[in-house]
């Protein structure tokens, strides 16, 4: 009986009921739709990033020089076809001449770097003649660089050495180097506070592991750096990275001999005047470098062609791609490949935003819903005071008027939530196939969820409502009206 | 045997007294009519005994319980299960069938009986009609379904305010034949009338003026 008055309650008093129903079934269309969404998007924007992003690098054996020449003879094992791009990276520490202070300058190019980072958002334009230089977007704000400003930079080389005899002070910046894993260079800039501790670390572990090393470079690992006093002792004052105990050693050890680098400019060496044209935001460490092509690079340092690390993106996976690097490997001794895993941080970036765009659009969407349901019930409960004071008179108890109500509510709720479910799935879709360019999958578990949260919604908003229910007088229904 | 005792109540709104210290005492199975003009409480001491209002002062002794004294959640209860309503206005939940109706007082009574509703309807002749929705019933119809409705839980009591009110002369009567058969059973009735026929057919008739009792008629032609 109870479930025969409240369908009879729905189906026969359409209009009302409606309303309240599509204003539930909208919310869970818009709640089930974002959540598909939310939770496709990461799939198929990895599948992008790993589409396009690095997944192989070559790193200069140990010992060993690596030229660019070099690195594209060894890309002539990989078949031009499945080359999406190479990029060659240098990188030197620089200083601003007028700032004095020291940055990780990366040598590359640019047509390269869109083909292997096509997540990179760049502000501006990739630098494409010379004397360009594109300003990753923490420096640019450190130096108060913009668009079209021009900084000057200067490089003197084997710093380390030649600032040998600059004794440390309050205050100074420091820049340093040390071997890590395979030889390769590990490069650290930083700054001292007026107690001679440790205020800003910078490390660049780009020829590291990406997976163990690489990780040095993260601000969740050079933090711990910060107020400890010079030198600082791995274990001790700092925590080794796990699985990484060369590149942590070779962090602190670049630390510890880094030289003053302040008068690096006044001292003899290369300086050049660069436009900036664009200015770089990854949500990375890249934030903190700056970039200028390779001849801008070699004008800068002196030394032509020598790389740190070249970047591939290759389209080929698993075995294929492991035969690459050994072909590779076994071919040029003095190169090192390396498979790397293509997610990035600023997937990770991206995806953080999104999810909290869609958690506050379907925060408000369930609100709106929940004032729009609350309002139409609200009308119910004032348009049917008659037959509620008639119930309450035919001896109908405050929990049994609560409970048909609430029933209403529930059903209400269910019904929209199924409906928005199937429309939110075709809303994922089509948003899916006009902004990603790509189907979705459906997710079986969103469509109880989805009745879940919407009877849910559907029962809050019916409280207020009830409350008036039960509130009126069932001796109303003997006054004449 | 007494079933209700109404003892010096008084119903007092602001300077107003609907109900001016009326006693009232109905026994078992009989049959009461109310009469007076509008506004002088009768439709406020139905109220009373139906336990939907309380009086200001005095007892009412329904079964021997003063119902002035109980919790309203207790006055539903005693609603339920002692009483069968009908108004004036024929008060049906619109988008039931009249069948549902008389299925509604069963499920806040005890277990909703589909045949027994049935029944029920046949009673008041309207077996045909039972899966018709109000707004496709006539007035007179619609209030045979509420009688229906009234009597389904078997109550002690049936109040009726101005139940012929709104009718025409061939529902009265079916009307009014119902009111004579569920006498013959043994319930006791209370009908409050403008209609000096329906006061006539009752064995007793009460009339009220100014929220008093201005006299008793008893009616010496009564047949059962
Ligand atoms: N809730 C109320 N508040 C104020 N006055 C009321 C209320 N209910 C009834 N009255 C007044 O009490 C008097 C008796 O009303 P009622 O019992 O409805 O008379 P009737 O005999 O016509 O049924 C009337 O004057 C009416 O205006
Ligand atoms: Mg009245």
């Amino acid at each position: 009986m109870f479930l025969r008055m409240i369908t009879a309650s729905l189906l026969r008093r359409r209009s009302r009921m409606l309303v309240a129903l599509l204003s539930i079934g909208i919310g869970a269309t818009i709640l089930s739709g974002l959540v598909t969404i939310y939770y496709d998007v990461p799939r198929q924007m990895g599948a992008q990033f790993r589409n396009y992003g690095a997944n192989m690098i070559l790193l200069p054996s140990g010992g060993e020089k690596l030229t660019t020449g070099e690195a594209q003879e060894a890309l002539g094992a990989i078949p031009a076809d499945q080359l999406v791009g190479a990029t060659p990276y240098r990188y030197v520490t620089a200083q601003m001449t007028r700032s004095q202070l020291s940055f990780m300058a990366a040598g590359t190019d640019f047509t390269q770097v869109q083909a292997t980072s096509p997540y990179f958002m760049v502000e501006g334009a990739y630098p494409s003649g010379s004397r360009e230089v594109l300003l990753g977007e923490e420096v640019a704000q450190t130096i108060g660089a913009k668009l079209g400003s021009v900084v000057e930079i200067s490089y003197k080389p084997d710093a380390a050495s030649a600032d040998a005899a600059t004794p440390i002070t309050p205050g100074a910046a420091l820049a340093g180097s040390a071997e890590g894993f395979n030889t390769n260079l590990v490069y650290v800039t930083l700054t001292l506070d007026d107690e001679m501790k440790i205020a800003s670390l910078t490390v660049n572990a780009d020829t590291q592991t990406p997976e163990y090393g690489g990780r040095a470079a993260e601000e969740t690992y050079t933090r711990q750096f910060i107020g400890k006093s010079l030198p600082v002792r791995l274990g001790e004052d700092v925590d080794a990275l796990s699985g990484a105990t060369i590149t942590s050693d070779a962090v602190v050890q670049a630390v510890n001999s880094a030289r003053p680098t302040a008068n690096a400019a006044a001292a003899s060496g290369n300086t050049l005047s660069l436009r900036v044209v664009g200015i770089l935001d990854t949500g990375g460490k890249e934030e903190s470098y700056i970039f200028l092509s390779m001849s801008d690079m070699a004008a800068l340092t002196g030394a032509e062609d020598e790389l740190d690390v070249m970047e591939l993106s290759v389209s080929a996976s698993g075995a294929e791609l492991e035969g690459y690097v050994s072909e590779i490997a076994e071919k040029h001794s003095g190169i090192t490949p390396r498979l790397v895993k293509r997610v990035t941080r600023s997937e990770g970036a991206v995806l953080s935003k999104l999810q909290a765009l869609v958690f506050l659009v379907t925060a408000v969407v369930l609100l709106l819903t929940m004032i729009c349901v609350s309002t139409t019930m609200m009308a119910v409960v004032t348009e049917r005071r008659k037959e509620i004071g008639l119930r309450k008179a035919l001896g109908a108890s405050d929990s049994s008027i609560r409970a048909e109500f609430l029933g209403e509510g529930l059903m209400l709720g269910g019904l929209g939530g199924a409906l928005g479910a199937a429309l939110g799935f075709v809303f994922a879709q089509v948003v899916s196939v006009h902004v990603f360019e790509s189907s979705i999958t459906f997710q079986p578990l969103l469509l109880p969820v989805t009745i879940l949260v919407s009877m849910i919604v559907a029962a809050v908003s019916c409280l207020l409502p009830i409350k008036h229910a039960v509130a009126i007088d069932p001796a109303l229904v003997l006054k004449g009206e | 045997m007494s079933l209700l005792e109404l003892k010096n109540i008084s119903k007092i709104y602001g300077e107003l007294k609907a109900l001016d210290n009326v006693s009232l005492h109905v026994d078992q199975g009989e049959w009461v009519a109310i009469m007076g003009p509008s506004g002088s409480g009768k439709s406020t001491m139905m109220n009373i005994i139906g336990c939907m209002d309380k009086p200001t002062k005095g007892e009412v002794l329904l079964d021997g319980v003063d119902i002035a004294k109980e919790s309203s959640k207790k006055l539903t209860d005693i609603r339920r299960d002692k009483i069968g309503l009908i108004f004036q206005q024929f008060h049906m939940v619109n988008y039931l069938t009249a069948v549902e109706n008389v299925m509604v007082a069963q499920y806040y009574h005890s277990m909703p009986d589909e045949a027994e509703a049935l029944e029920a309807l046949g009673r008041v002749g309207l077996r045909e009609r039972a899966r018709h929705l109000p707004s496709q019933l006539s007035g007179g119809e619609q209030q045979r379904v509420c009688v229906a409705r009234a009597l389904i839980n078997h109550p002690e009591l049936i109040l009726a305010d101005e139940p012929t009110g709104n009718l025409d002369e061939a529902n009265e009567n079916i009307v009014l034949d119902l009111f004579r058969q569920l006498h013959r059973e043994g319930t006791t009735l209370i009908v409050v009338t403008h209609d000096p026929e329906v006061a006539e057919a009752a064995q007793r008739t009460i009339v009220l003026e100014h929220g008093r009792v201005a006299r008793e008629i008893v009616n010496e032609n009564f047949q059962a």
